[in-house]
């Protein structure tokens, strides 16, 4: 803390400073996409980084999704399967690697741009604009979407019901679930050619997990290839095209969800038993 | 006809000083409160900026003058006002490339920003003492009254007199306006959404695709001009010192604070409680409880609980006490 001549030095007086709200990321700096023809429809390749000038995290981690797939990645606490999502999307700066993303490099592009060719992710906390109402969020969503939305919006309402009730409620008043439904729901505003779900049903009931499950399905049945992160490895690569397990920031096993469930050593080291 | 007469001379001497009053620290504070609620530290050079931009409306009223040009009955400084903004807005943008930008590159906690913006404060007073003065700057012309107190005697036959200062009435206009436009563009606007979605969730914002730095240059320009309007209201009503917007800070940040920092209708809420408890704790109440009460009851002293000199205590005092029972503000410090 007194190293940081920029850090706060323990100061928590809110009637001088807002704590609340305060980004975390450090985005990359906008750059160009360059063309990269061939390879998967998302690649995050050999990603080596960490925050900040803090040690390197992700370690020649590899994660890619063709079109139409579920990909899940899974394991332990502290993994990186976090870092490696936002460093996907361009939430972190990577130290070496590449991420390619329908035939483009987007290594050098700053998440705003990344959110215009098509990518969506919904964090796994704060992952909502607790303050303003349900339809605002979905708007927020659509923020980059200059033509008419509300067609959109009407196939979100479809796709969670409990939404459209909601709509003009404040999305921090709602339940867990229902949060979640307005997170998904507002990455979904862009119509993006691509969704990422870091741990979707963290904090939700098993009746509601297995609901949200349902509805990925459904959205990636649309043709939108999904990417997550999940803690409950057994239910993910149940409907996983491929998986990925993690271990300290990197890939430790690949394969078809399939394939992993019934991998001994997987099994016995992250589905316990 | 008593009642009458007190009720006349509570609104000349109470009401209506304290609405106008109250309508300049709520301008000013709700600029605080968009810099606190979205750039997430508390503007000491806020009053400055107020300053800033009264000064250039003053230059630019002056210049208007002596070409001759005005507007009729009300004051030429209307005429300037929308140069000062710009010049402000100007300023503030300047100040946010030369000085923020680079902490926020650095991603420092805002305490550090709030010390910065100490030094902002102490630059912007130095310039504005630079161009125009320490002293009093007068640039009021156009009709001085609404409604003069001799008219509204013999209009009304009482014994007390009512006047309204036109600047009052354009403040209490002007505020109502800006006020209005303020709460449709944050809750009607796209980029008005966008700010408060930037409040609420930095990071998230970035996920929806919202630019930062434009949600930071959109705050700086509606902070530019509140700050600017606010300004130029309290050089009208009272007069233009640079020093007075120094101090104007203290009652800013008060009101502020009292109606919860971050919201912007606590921001209006605070600047009222704010004005009226001080222009009613230094008032001398001696005339309008001269006419209330029996004649042997009338009191010999002024009544005065307090001495203007301790007009900024008051705002502190009533500072203190509502953060003892509401720690968050009058209206729970929301995201802007």
């Amino acid at each position: 803390m007194s190293g940081d001549p920029y850090g706060d030095r323990g100061n928590k007086d809110a009637t001088i400073v807002n704590p609340r709200g305060t980004g975390t990321a450090q985005p990359v700096k906008g750059g160009s996409a360059k063309a990269a023809p061939n390879g998967p429809f998302l690649i995050g390749e050999t990603m080596t980084g960490g925050y900040g000038n803090g040690p390197d995290i992700l370690h020649d981690c590899t994660i890619s999704v063709e079109k139409g797939e579920i990909a899940v990645i899974v394991g332990p606490n502290g993994a990186g399967k976090s870092t490696a999502m936002k460093a996907i999307f361009g939430m972190l700066d990577l130290r070496a690697g590449h991420v390619r993303l329908d035939g483009e490099d987007i290594t050098a592009l700053s998440p705003q741009a990344r959110v215009a060719k098509g990518m969506g992710f919904v964090p796994q906390t704060s992952n909502i604009f607790t303050s303003m109402t349900v339809e605002e969020n979905l708007e927020m969503g659509a923020f980059i979407r200059t033509d008419d939305f509300s067609g959109t919006m009407e196939q979100i309402f479809d796709l969670f019901p409990i939404l459209r009730e909601k709509r003009r409620q404040p999305a921090g008043e709602l339940s867990g679930g229902q949060r979640q439904q307005v997170a998904v729901g507002r990455a979904l505003m862009t119509q993006p050619k691509l969704l990422m779900l870091d741990e979707p049903t963290a904090g939700v009931s098993p009746i509601v997990m297995d609901e949200l499950f349902e509805r990925i399905i459904d959205v990636a049945r649309t043709g939108i290839p999904v990417l997550m992160v999940e803690q409950n490895a057994r239910q993910a690569l149940e409907i996983a095209d491929k998986g990925y397990v993690m271990v300290q920031g990197a890939n430790a096993y690949t394969g078809t969800g399939k394939e992993l469930l019934a991998d001994e050593d997987v099994r016995k080291s992250f589905l316990g038993g | 006809m008593d009642f009458l007469n007190a009720l006349v001379a509570l609104s000349n001497y109470v009401l209506i000083p304290g609405m106008a009053y109250g309508s300049q620290l709520a301008l000013g504070a709700l600029g605080v409160t968009m810099v606190y609620g979205i750039l997430r530290f508390s503007n000491f050079a806020h009053g400055d900026t107020m300053a800033f931009g009264a000064m250039v409306t003053v230059l630019m009223t002056w210049w208007l003058q002596s070409l001759g040009v005005s507007l009729g009955p009300l004051p030429t400084a209307l005429l300037a006002l929308p140069v000062g903004i710009a010049v402000c807005i100007g300023m503030l943008l300047a100040t946010d490339r030369a000085v923020y930008h680079f902490y926020r590159e650095k991603k420092a906690k805002p305490v550090i920003l709030v010390i910065v913006s100490m030094g902002v404060m102490f630059i912007m007073n130095g310039i504005v003492r630079f161009i125009i003065g320490p002293g009093d700057q007068r640039f009021l012309d156009g009709e001085r009254f609404l409604v003069s107190a001799r008219d509204f005697k013999t209009m009304t036959g009482l014994q007390e007199g009512l006047a309204i200062k036109t600047t009052q009435a354009i403040t209490v206009v002007t505020a109502v306006i800006v006020v209005a436009a303020l709460f449709w563009f944050l809750n009607r606007t796209r980029a008005g959404k966008s700010m408060r979605a930037y409040s609420d969730n930095e990071d998230l914002a970035l996920l929806s695709g919202i630019n930062p730095e434009r949600v930071v240059m959109l705050t700086w320009i509606i902070v530019a001009a509140l700050a600017t309007i606010a300004g130029v209201l309290y050089g009208l009503d009272k007069t233009f010192k640079p020093f007075t917007y120094f101090q104007l800070l203290l009652p800013i940040f008060a009101a502020a604070i009292v109606g919860g920092l971050g919201s912007p209708l606590g921001a209006i809420a605070g600047g009222f409680v704010i004005a009226f408890s001080e222009v009613t704790i230094t008032y001398a109440w001696k005339k309008v409880l001269g006419y209330l009460m029996p004649e042997s009851l009338a009191p010999d002293s002024l009544m005065q609980l307090l001495s203007t000199d301790y007009k900024f205590a008051v705002s502190f005092t009533i500072l203190l006490i509502v953060l003892l029972f509401r720690p968050t503000g009058l209206f729970k410090g929301k995201a802007v």
